[in-house]
């Protein structure tokens, strides 16, 4: 029998990998990134399109749920639960780290209005300035 | 000589699928809106204003009712009927562009409801190209007006 002639190898990368391997690096980096400081759900009320202006980036956040649980975040942390007392307290010392800190209000469109005004009292004593209620795009525009 | 054609392997490039991956992903990163991102703006008076320096007398007085209802100076109002404050507001302001506007929502109130007659002074402000002059009183400014109305 006939020794068959060793075939020559061609160099070459696989490449067929690099599409799942390109896959697996984006999920990663899409579940590791934190896009929003809060995550509580809530049903914001709603308003017109023309109203309506983009959320400066790393602007702090109080939220306000239908419960009457109050939340905060300096825009940079995550946010914790806190007493409507001491909103003030932190309010003031975002405001110490950076005078126009802009503050958003994200409540529940069937959260008690003294809640929210609670929280307004606060901020405006601490010095904030830039206030943004947070909503959802009217259904009837 | 005989010539014998060399059998090509038929094969699917896949040297280009990463890329198209990453382009795809970075379309739709940059195409996605996420839902709460948008909110109405409203600039807070400074802390030491003088308290007494809206009149209600001499300001739009809008009142907002737990039971869902709302009051314009003296005319009472379904939340319903939202869009109502936008004409009413219109024509005062267009006589006096500095005619301040008082939102005293009651503290038993659906925030939902304050947020709705907010938009309307809102859109106004847009349409006409101007900041007006919208208060919302603190407590104590707001027991103050209504011991005024009285």
């Amino acid at each position: 029998m006939k020794v068959k002639k060793t075939k020559s190898l061609e160099a070459n990368i696989p490449t067929a990998s690099m599409a799942d391997i390109a896959f697996l690096l984006i999920v990663f980096f899409m579940i590791s990134t934190v896009f929003q400081v809060d995550k509580t759900s809530v049903a914001l009320p709603e308003s017109h399109g023309k109203t309506r202006f983009e959320v400066v980036k790393e602007s702090a956040f109080v939220i306000v749920t239908k419960e009457g649980t109050i939340k905060a975040s300096d825009g940079l942390e995550d946010s914790r639960l806190v007493n409507v007392e001491d909103i003030g307290i932190l309010a003031a010392s975002w405001m110490q780290k950076r005078p126009s800190q802009p503050v958003v209000i994200k409540a529940d469109a069937d959260a008690r209005y003294g809640l929210v005004d609670d929280v307004l009292k606060h901020l405006r004593d601490a010095g904030v300035v830039n206030l943004k209620f947070l909503t959802e795009q009217s259904k009837a525009d | 000589m005989k010539i014998q054609p060399k059998k090509e392997e038929p094969e699917i490039p896949t040297a280009s699928m990463a890329d198209i991956a990453f382009l795809l992903i970075v379309f739709f990163m940059l195409t996605t809106v996420f839902s709460a991102n948008k909110g109405m703006e409203h600039i807070l008076p400074p802390p030491d204003e003088n308290p007494d320096q809206t009149e209600p007398d001499d300001a739009i007085y809008i009142r907002i009712f737990p039971s869902g209802q709302f009051t314009m100076d003296a005319t009472s109002y379904l939340i319903e009927d939202v869009e109502k404050v936008y004409d009413y507001v219109n024509a005062k302001v267009q006589v006096n562009a500095k005619k301040p506007i008082i939102v005293d929502a009651n503290p038993e109130a659906r925030y939902g409801d304050m947020v709705a007659v907010l938009d309307q002074l809102k859109i106004l402000s847009v349409d006409m190209k101007r900041e007006l002059a919208i208060t919302i009183p603190t407590p104590e400014e707001r027991a103050m007006y209504q011991r005024m109305q009285q």
